[in-house]
């Protein structure tokens, strides 16, 4: 029998290209970051009845859908003008609170983890997931996919579906949360907020007991001068599911704070002639190229950034990490790129903290899921904290509710200009004159990029963290000298 | 009784991508089996393992490029076909080899036989909810393939 052996190329045309420019010394001029995108989906939806784009927005992506299902429920709230009850709104923070304990604990073991615990120069073979089960313990593994398990169980739940919920429309939920799930929902965030505080345990031990580790995250090579943005609620802090978008200057004071409907005012998109993605700035600073610093209009949207951007966490254990997180890296704002891992871990209790609380709230049982909206509609911004940063939809309809015209900022799209700033940063203060380039090498500059958790063709079937990625370094006359590929 | 998953996989408005997708639900529409479950999934990696969990035979429908592919090809798979990719960060495959390596390290109730139909896709770039004319063409050779991976059942196909 003939064995077949398949060589599968990338599912998807494009892949991430990170390229390196060397000069005549020997040290680096130029990185840049080209994320392929998959164009036309505006397109697709226009003609569209507006009610159909929490379920069609969700298939763009195949690692956040429910992200982009609740900010296209946000929007169809605001089109529609219609406040949904108080029992919908709990509802749909809860389901998404589930996601962000399964996106970030997913996050941290599965991309950020073998970095940390098997070494950021160790072999490839080494390290991945089964490296990290292999040093650590095949508990935890289980552990990582329990977590998961049971989470997504309460996506399901209350989502209607797995993958793809089917619960958000216009002024609320379609379906009630019964007692028995309550209780179940209820188990599984005690479950979720003691294995937030085992993995801050775990980050405490592996990454900031570890003298090269703590130097590496401390380091100016992972450090960069920027705006933060997130949403944050009426007492400024952070939130995922809902409230104004806050920016704060590179020295941590409030920028800007804005309510959906006047993102436009705030945001402008640059376009650069060797990308197909645009690079969205501040516009009250201005576009001032690839710098960081008070000048440059580029900002950050992640974990770290939502952090800096706000005053606290909602929650008292996730506060108390926070406040330790700023103690230990010397106060706000924290500009360290590799923090974000930290970060992204007190964001882990955070959620399900959340979710502990909303289980618990009498109301999450109640028969008020929806109000019936009677307006005719017009025009509609949601946004919504995505794992990987600020979500915006954003739709303009006919007096049908047919749309004739869509926008969306993605998450990673948010930090396009700072991940390209990172990878040359990384780049230059790794790679010097008659550096030998090693496949750990270009993991060094490419973990930095990790960092931001990127989530490149939105709708890639990758499992989360593991991105194709060419990293490709040329010398001065532009030959190539050495490249990796991650696919 | 053994619990047979027939998993489609792809994204149902990316074109050829979502050939998956609707060659299970092809399926579903012949087999009506309380041992047979028809379903879909968006992702790779850790999402198929855990849909993977207490079944007994998986069968994984998916759309694939391969270098030098015909569009409308279709291939009768086993895992073992990707195992020289394993530990490679790839999108799709390796992925799905390093996640059943993480069931079987984990001790989790793996299936123990997993089969898989994939079809060579065309375009998988564009927003579009019709496939290429190949790739249509290619879904009953699909879906028969599929049928044959389910021989204890075939007696509950409908007749259409």
């Amino acid at each position: 029998m003939t064995k077949i052996m398949i060589n599968p190329i990338t599912r998807l045309e494009g892949h991430g290209k990170i390229a390196i420019f060397l000069d005549d010394d020997g040290e680096v001029s130029n990185a840049y970051l080209q994320i392929p995108e998959l164009r036309g989906f505006e397109k697709f939806c226009e003609g569209r009845p507006a009610e159909d784009m929490p379920q069609i927005m969700q298939r763009i992506c195949g690692v956040c859908p429910e992200a982009h299902h609740l900010a296209a429920t946000k929007a169809l709230d605001n089109l529609f003008k219609v406040e949904p009850t108080s029992t919908a709104k709990k509802l749909r923070e809860l389901l998404y609170s589930a996601f962000f304990v399964t996106d970030h604990a997913t996050h941290f073991y599965i991309l950020a983890g073998p970095d940390f615990i098997m070494g950021p120069e160790s072999p490839p073979a080494e390290r991945n997931i089964l490296g990290v089960i292999g040093k650590v313990g095949v508990e935890i593994g289980k552990k990582v996919i329990q977590t998961r398990q049971q989470n997504h169980w309460v996506i399901q739940t209350i989502g209607g579906r797995g993958i793809h919920p089917v619960f958000g429309l216009p002024g609320g939920v379609s379906k009630m949360l019964s007692e028995e799930n309550r209780v179940k929902t209820e188990e599984i965030a005690l479950q979720g907020v003691e294995f937030a505080r085992f993995s801050l345990k775990i980050f405490e031990d592996l990454v900031l007991k570890n003298k090269e580790y703590l130097d590496m995250v401390l380091s100016d090579t992972y450090t960069h001068r920027t705006y933060y943005m997130g949403l944050v609620d009426e007492n400024n802090k952070v939130n995922f599911y809902d409230g104004k978008v806050r920016v704060v200057d590179p020295n941590g004071k409030e920028f800007t704070k804005y309510s959906p409907s006047e993102y436009l005012d705030n945001l402008s998109e640059r376009v650069e002639p060797w990308t197909y993605l645009k690079f969205p700035y501040l516009k009250k600073v201005g576009w001032n190229g690839f710098i960081d610093g008070e000048t440059s209009g580029i900002y950050r949207a992640t974990p770290l950034s939502r952090l800096n951007a706000a005053d606290g966490m909602a929650t008292p254990l996730a506060q108390e990490e926070y406040e330790k997180m700023y103690a230990t890296l010397g106060g706000k704002p924290v500009h360290h790129t590799l923090a974000t891992h930290w970060a992204r871990l007190i964001e882990l209790l955070f959620a399900a903290e959340r979710m502990l609380e909303l289980s618990r709230d009498p109301e999450i049982t109640g028969p008020d899921i929806r109000n019936i909206p009677t307006e005719t509609p017009v025009e509609g911004v949601g946004i919504v904290e995505a794992p990987r940063g600020t979500l915006t939809h954003h739709y303009i309809t006919d007096e049908k509710g047919l749309i004739k015209k869509c926008n969306l900022i993605v998450g990673t799209t948010n930090n396009y200009a700072a991940m390209s700033l990172t990878i040359k940063k990384a780049a230059q203060g790794i790679i010097h004159k008659g550096t030998e380039i090693t496949e750990g090498l270009l993991n060094r500059i490419e973990l930095a990029w990790r960092a931001y958790d990127p989530c490149m063709g939105c709708a890639t079937h990758t499992l989360p963290g593991e991105l194709p990625i060419e990293i490709s370094v040329y010398d001065a006359d532009g030959t190539l000298i050495d490249s990796v590929k991650r696919f | 009784m053994d619990k047979t998953l027939v998993l489609g996989i792809g994204n149902s408005v990316l074109c050829d991508d979502g050939v998956g997708i609707r060659v299970a639900a092809e399926v579903g529409k012949r087999i009506s089996d309380p041992a047979i479950t028809i379903a879909e999934a968006c992702q790779g990696g850790l999402f198929l393992l855990e849909a993977f969990l207490g079944y007994d035979h998986v069968v994984l429908i998916d759309a694939i490029q391969t270098k030098g592919g015909t569009p409308g090809q279709v291939y009768d798979l086993q895992p073992e076909n990707f195992i020289s990719a394993l530990h490679l960060s790839s999108p799709h495959q390796v992925d799905f080899s390093t996640a059943l390596e993480l069931g079987k390290t984990l001790g989790l109730p793996m299936p123990s036989s997993i089969d898989i139909v994939a079809v060579e896709a065309g375009d998988v770039t564009t927003f579009r909810e019709k496939f290429t004319p190949e790739v249509e063409n290619a879904i009953p050779v699909a879906v028969e393939m599929v049928m044959r991976k389910c021989p204890a059942h075939t007696n509950y196909i409908r007749e259409d």
